[in-house]
């Protein structure tokens, strides 16, 4: 009995998918602590196609299914991108667990893809019938749902360069090692020739998808830091109103007045 | 389906479901038990295996994963010159008391001085930070890998 299968290409691998219905599986740290299944698994981790880290003028490309441990061994990925992964778990999960599989689970703790919203990256996805490039954030539709027919497979992930360098990455959890974020937070902000040229931030908290609200950022970008400090409370209140945490590990009212602290922090920290 | 691996330096071939986990396949079907179940999990590292020069938790590997990897148990490694440096060091300290954490800690332990021949202690202590050990308190395994990392200097 053929239950699965070990493609050595993009191609032969999509192929398989659309004829056979398979699952997707590149490190199993998810898929293995599902239950144990016995099911056709579509094993990526002999896909040349979906390992790579490059880099353009303008952009990041990291293969779907690279590892924690490689995104933290590359000189390509950028300081916000290995802190945040440096925290996932323990190093042995890290050399399995690849960020393809912390985007497909579709949580709204997953660390790596919780950058990818706060840096505004972009998700190529490609099937038998084509590819197609979308923004992170329009391929979730709800807790642990994403937009993603059972045909297509994650093939990179595409992260602008531009905004990376002032950042600020919080994660909340219960202990140092193995500890699942209680609370994320992160924000992206540049400030060229004394204004705002840059605004992002980014929320994870039990609210079924992270929470990535460009259009509340908006209200900061152009503003000089003088100006920034007049709207600020403005801005707060904003988020204030805009995040709506649900019953996780810890309380709703817990995650929001911590959000609050720290996105005041992060304000703080910029000199607004 | 037949899976090709190497199992501790053999070339293997592995003739059941893809979907077998590693672990159990390890365990049941080669004997080698070595490699414990202490979570199922990923929490606990009592599993661990090296998998491609990596420390890998083997109750989170399917067969198909290993598909054409390399494998690496406690009973392969400790054929190795830094097995023995490592298995002194241990005793040396009394690192080992019901012994159920220590195969996933050797390797642990083989898996850091591999990429990090003379690390600190916060970087012994992350090293292992996968692996629970529910005797020792941790000081002595972290004071018998700096003594192996001491003494099997030029080792790694
Ligand atoms: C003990 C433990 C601790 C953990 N700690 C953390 C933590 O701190 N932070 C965190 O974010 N996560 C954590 N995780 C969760 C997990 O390790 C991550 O989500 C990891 O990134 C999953 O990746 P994977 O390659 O192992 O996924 P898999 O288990 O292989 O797959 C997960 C899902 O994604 C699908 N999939 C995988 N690759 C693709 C692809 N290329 N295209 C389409 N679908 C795909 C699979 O079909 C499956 O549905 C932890 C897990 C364990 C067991
Ligand atoms: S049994 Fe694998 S980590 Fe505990
Ligand atoms: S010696 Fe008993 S669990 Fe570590």
């Amino acid at each position: 009995m053929v239950d699965g299968y070990t493609p050595r290409s993009l191609s032969e691998a999509l192929s398989l998918l659309s004829s056979h219905g398979l699952t997707p599986y590149a490190g199993g740290t998810d898929l293995m602590t599902k239950g144990y299944r016995h099911e056709g698994y579509l094993f990526l981790h002999r896909i040349p196609e979906l390992r790579h880290i490059t880099e353009t003028r303008s952009e990041l490309r990291f293969g779907a299914c690279c590892t924690f441990t490689e995104i933290l061994e590359s000189k390509t990925a950028p300081a916000i991108l290995k802190e945040a992964v440096s925290r996932i778990a323990s190093p042995s999960i890290r050399n399995l667990g690849t960020i393809g599989g912390n985007i497909a689970n579709g949580s709204d703790k997953a660390d790596s893809a919780f950058i990818f919203f706060v840096t505004d990256s972009s998700v190529r996805i490609a099937s038998c019938r084509g590819e197609r490039t979308v923004p992170i954030k329009d391929l979730y539709l709800g807790r642990n749902k994403l937009a993603l027919e059972r045909d297509e497979l994650i093939v990179e992930v595409i992260m602008p360069k531009r905004w990376l360098g002032n950042y600020r990455y919080e994660k909340i959890g219960a202990r140092k090692s193995l500890a699942i974020s209680l609370v994320l937070f992160a924000g992206l902000m540049s400030i060229e020739d004394g204004k705002i040229a840059h605004c992002a931030t980014s929320y994870g908290v039990d609210s079924g998808v992270i929470v990535r609200r460009s259009d509340i950022d908006e209200i900061m970008i152009g503003l000089t830091v003088e100006e920034a400090r007049a709207a600020k409370d403005s801005y707060i209140k904003a988020y204030d109103g805009a995040i709506s945490p649900g019953r996780g590990r810890v309380s709703a009212e817990y995650s929001k007045v911590v959000c609050m602290n720290l996105l005041a922090d992060f304000l703080s920290s910029m000199g607004i | 389906m037949l899976i090709r691996f190497t199992l501790n330096g053999e070339d293997t071939v592995y003739e059941g479901s893809a979907s077998d986990r590693l672990l159990d396949v390890l365990r049941n079907k080669y004997r080698l038990c070595g490699v414990k179940c202490g979570c199922g999990e990923g929490e606990c590292g009592a599993c661990c295996v090296i998998l491609d020069g990596r420390l890998a938790n083997s109750c989170l590997a399917a067969m198909g994963r290993v598909e054409g990897l390399d494998v690496v148990t406690i009973e392969g490694y400790r054929t190795t010159e830094r097995f023995k440096v490592l298995d002194r060091a241990f005793a040396s300290v009394a690192a080992v008391q019901c012994g159920y954490c220590t195969p996933g800690i050797v390797l642990a332990s083989e898996c850091l001085l591999a990429v990090n021949p003379h690390p600190t202690r916060e970087e012994i202590r992350l090293g292992i930070s996968g692996n629970l050990c529910r005797c020792t308190g941790y000081n002595a395994i972290v004071r018998a890998i700096e003594i192996a990392a001491w003494e099997g200097d030029g080792l790694w």
